[in-house]
């Protein structure tokens, strides 16, 4: 956390030379690369937001980014987890302090944050946005971040005070999860109510950009807001989100120049909007790493020397080239190599079929009828792979992982599914494998993954992988209030867990953005597209 | 005859119910609920089974049910889980936005089809009634998406004449009356042209045939005989009787009126009845997909009595 203080340390002069800097006005005559105001920048989404409530309901990742132009946080998530535990600046609050005994963490709000209509932003709308998000009437998914927070206190309109029950590392991170909302509108409304309530007829918002108009389904239109306390203030007149559900309409509509901005362009596409000489392709590292999940509770997909085989005998270099056209990695363990917490020394399995079947013949995996197909205790293995049956890409590798296993002898079968009916298999532990992927949080942890599943506290480990050793190194990383010490123990657990190979690591995905080059000034980073939108400008 | 209304509409009654309710129990028969979604590093496991409980997912299934069935009857359909706003509200944005483009293209299909029926139906056999036919036949054939992609390329990106898709420019809130339909027919023109392409083969088809089939009969054969020119007796004498079938073929039409078309609806952005349904139906969101049912199930129901009141109308033998 030795960023977040030295940011600390640097917060008086920081305020101080921002509060002394005059807003300019428009310049008549642009020196070259000077920012212009006004202009529009249209991005191609493809749900519309649900709500503009978060605390009603799941939102996806891109409905959060639109949140965050229109409510603040107590501090913004620094785009920095490849080199370190994400950092934070200020946001809402300006500084930020813990007391001796790390459990009580204090907030100076900034004292001159207001909502849209003209309503100060205060410590109480913090008190209130927290017992929203604790309570039981709301379905909000997130509740469980703020377990162990037990109270939050307001000091005065400016100083707010969150009680924790123990210390850890992601307190800061905890307590900032959430956007801020306006108790003195919201507030009215009783929480009863809340899942039931179309949040756009009570919209006040405190952020760079206000709701202009919007057309459920189709058109979002946000307008810079004159009044933002913060700074920089945006170039931009207004951000256009339009509704395209086709990724292929989007991309036809980027290359045509009817939308600037494409969130992920499909790997195919990305050589047309590559070539177009008026757009930019922009990898974005992600933390999306793609997986085939064997059922380690099912013999004999349980023996470890079995996955680790099937892991050689697939060519996942031919997958990364020929599905995601070279926009991908080969993955070799499970946490994304983009993360600060990776472990840097472990092995990329090689593609090695001679050894694979070598494997599977001391695993007691032969083929004894010598038909081509292995047995297993004298009967035909056969793995059944389930995979979404929308996702064309899924479909595509499914198909070169059968034919890479059928040259050692496994009979692999594809069987695309619906996602929902997938998860519910997954979630029953009824499968073989299954083709997936996961996007690793920036708030690094391995429980919910690779623990042994407990009955008690849910769990995301729906193969049933099982260490006792990676379980121990988990709660050790997990009691460790300093994160760096916490990272030995979890080194120690990825290569635990290769080695195991619960699942077959195949690649890490790479978000491709695409985007009109009259756009200037945009700095696309793995936190969000639209990290620094204030900043971006147009030329005319 | 009032009996008779009567035994139909508890007919009618009966079949939308028992239609909600097969989808009902099909549903809850599905594998996964809602909450099987929400495998997201974000989200606590554990934070499953507390939305599975608040939206009484866990409940015995004739718990569910019954709650449904005791709100509906009121004509109360709950909250979409999936669009976090009630039912009627999600379906009041994407009925009108349905009906619309289906209504212009359905329209646009039958002026289509009736007008190659009738040029097929002047000379058959000629070589440009093969060429229609083939034609006619190449479009029935051709899938849906193909046809948009193909309208899209040409008169979107191509030659940029029409918006590829949307209801309304970004703008249109800001333009007056006049300037916003207009705005609107111009983003109508590419959806609707794709259902009428891939649609006016049937239409004509069918006039064809029936046409075909009229001319043969005494009273066409006596206007001729009368010294009527064969245009007139084609469309005066000959088309009354030959749209007769047509009736039912619109009658069916219908419920697309209400349900949409997914693939149309994706390409085109188009806001409407078939992603609201689909996307419900991926979600295993309940309340919105029995709403969706209970509409579609109507509006068949609607457009058979529809067709055969238009029957009783036009045509006095099947009078009752």
């Amino acid at each position: 956390m030795k960023v977040t203080r030295a940011l600390r340390w640097s917060l008086p002069f920081w305020v101080f030379t921002v509060a002394c800097k005059q807003p300019t006005p428009p310049a008549e005559v642009r020196a070259p690369g000077e920012p212009i105001h006004g202009g529009q920048v249209t991005v191609a989404i493809s749900q519309d937001l649900t709500s503009f409530n978060e605390y009603t309901g799941f939102s996806e990742s891109t409905e959060l980014a639109i949140l965050d132009l229109l409510f603040p946080t107590l501090l913004t998530e620094q785009p920095d987890y490849q080199q370190r535990p994400p950092s934070f600046a200020p946001n809402l609050a300006v500084s930020w302090g813990f007391s001796e005994d790390n459990r009580v963490l204090t907030f100076q709000l900034r004292p001159n944050a207001s909502w849209s209509d003209g309503t100060p932003v205060t410590a109480e709308d913090v008190a209130f946005t927290f017992r929203v998000q604790k309570s039981p009437l709301l379905p909000w998914p997130g509740q469980e971040i703020k377990d162990f927070i037990q109270r939050v206190e307001v000091v005065s309109p400016t100083v707010v005070r969150f009680y924790f029950s123990r210390s850890y590392p992601y307190q800061l991170m905890d307590a900032n999860d959430g956007h801020i909302v306006p108790s003195h509108r919201w507030g009215k409304i009783p929480l009863q109510a809340w899942a039931h309530t179309d949040f756009s007829q009570h919209l006040v918002t405190a952020g760079p950009f206000r709701v202009a108009s919007h057309v459920p389904q189709q058109t979002l239109t946000l307008a810079r807001d004159p009044a933002y306390w913060d700074r920089p203030k945006p170039f931009l007149d207004r951000v256009v989100f339009r509704v395209i559900p086709d990724p292929a309409q989007q991309v036809a509509q980027l290359l045509a120049g009817q939308v600037d901005v494409v969130l992920m362009v499909p790997p195919r596409e990305a050589t047309n909007v590559r070539g177009n000489p008026k757009l930019e392709l922009v990898e974005v590292p992600s933390r999306v790493w793609g997986y085939i999940g064997w059922n380690n509770r099912r013999p004999p997909l349980s023996d470890r020397r079995v996955r680790r085989a099937l892991t050689l005998a697939i060519n996942r270099q031919a997958i990364v080239d020929t599905v995601y056209w070279g926009f991908a990695r080969p993955a070799r363990g499970p946490i994304p190599s983009t993360m600060w917490a990776a472990n840097r020394n472990l092995p990329l399995l090689p593609y090695d079929p001679g050894q694979a079947a070598k494997l599977l013949d001391t695993a007691g995996v032969t083929d004894a009828d010598g038909d081509g197909v292995r047995e297993w205790e004298g009967r035909k293995l056969t793995i059944d792979l389930l995979y979404p049956a929308v996702n064309p890409m899924r479909a595509q590798a499914a198909l070169m992982i059968q034919a890479d296993l059928r040259k050692v002898g496994i009979h692999l079968q594809p069987t695309p599914m619906e996602f929902t009916a997938m998860m519910a298999r997954q979630e029953a532990g009824n499968f073989d494998a299954v083709l997936s992927a996961w996007e690793e949080a920036t708030k690094v942890d391995l429980t919910s993954l690779w623990m042994t599943p407990s009955s008690t506290t849910g769990s995301n480990n729906f193969i049933g992988y099982s260490n006792p050793e990676v379980d121990h190194l988990i709660v050790q990383a997990r009691e460790e209030s300093d994160l760096d010490k916490a990272k030995v123990f979890w080194d120690r657990a990825q290569e635990l867990i290769v080695e195991d190979q619960p699942v077959t690591f195949l690649y890490e995905a790479v978000q491709l953005v695409g985007i009109a080059q009259r756009i200037k000034g945009a700095d696309i980073n793995p936190a969000s597209v639209f990290f620094n939108l204030q900043e971006w400008y147009v030329l005319p | 005859m009032k009996a008779h209304l009567f035994r139909r509409f508890l007919a009618s009654a009966l079949v939308i119910w028992l239609v909600a309710t097969a989808t009902f129990f099909l549903i809850s028969m599905a594998p996964g609920d809602l909450a099987s979604k929400l495998a997201d590093p974000r989200i606590a496991p554990s934070a499953r089974e507390r939305l599975r409980e608040q939206f009484g997912l866990q409940d015995p299934w004739w718990e569910r049910y019954l709650r449904w069935l005791s709100r509906a009857a009121t004509g109360d359909f709950g909250y979409s889980l999936l669009f976090r706003r009630p039912v009627g509200a999600v379906l009041g944005e994407a009925l009108p936005n349905t009906a619309l483009l289906a209504g212009v293209g359905l329209a646009l299909e039958l002026v289509m089809g009736l007008a190659i029926g009738l040029i097929q139906a002047y000379r058959p056999h000629s070589g440009f009634d093969r060429l229609l036919s083939a034609l006619t036949l190449t479009a029935y054939a051709l899938p849906t998406f193909a046809v948009a992609s193909g309208l899209l390329v040409l008169f979107a990106y191509t030659f940029p004449l029409f918006p590829p898709s949307h209801m309304a420019s970004p703008e249109a809130a800001h333009l007056p009356y006049w300037a916003r339909v207009g705005d609107t027919l111009r983003h109508l023109v590419l959806p609707a042209l794709t259902i009428a392409i891939t649609g006016c083969g049937a239409v004509a088809r069918y006039l064809r045939g029936s046409l075909l089939d009229e001319q043969r009969r005494g009273y066409v054969l006596f206007a001729l005989a009368r010294g009527c020119s064969t245009r007139r007796a084609l469309v005066v004498h000959a088309l009354p009787n030959a749209l007769l079938p047509l009736l039912t073929v619109i009658g069916l039409s219908l419920p697309f009126l209400v349900s949409g078309s997914l693939v149309i609806e994706v390409i085109f952005s188009w806001p409407g009845m078939g992603q609201v349904f689909y996307s419900a139906v991926t979600a295993r969101d309940v309340p919105l997909i029995q709403a969706c049912t209970v509409v579609i199930t109507a509006a068949v129901v609607a457009g058979n009595w529809l067709a055969d009141l238009a029957y009783n109308v036009a045509d006095p033998r099947v009078r009752v």
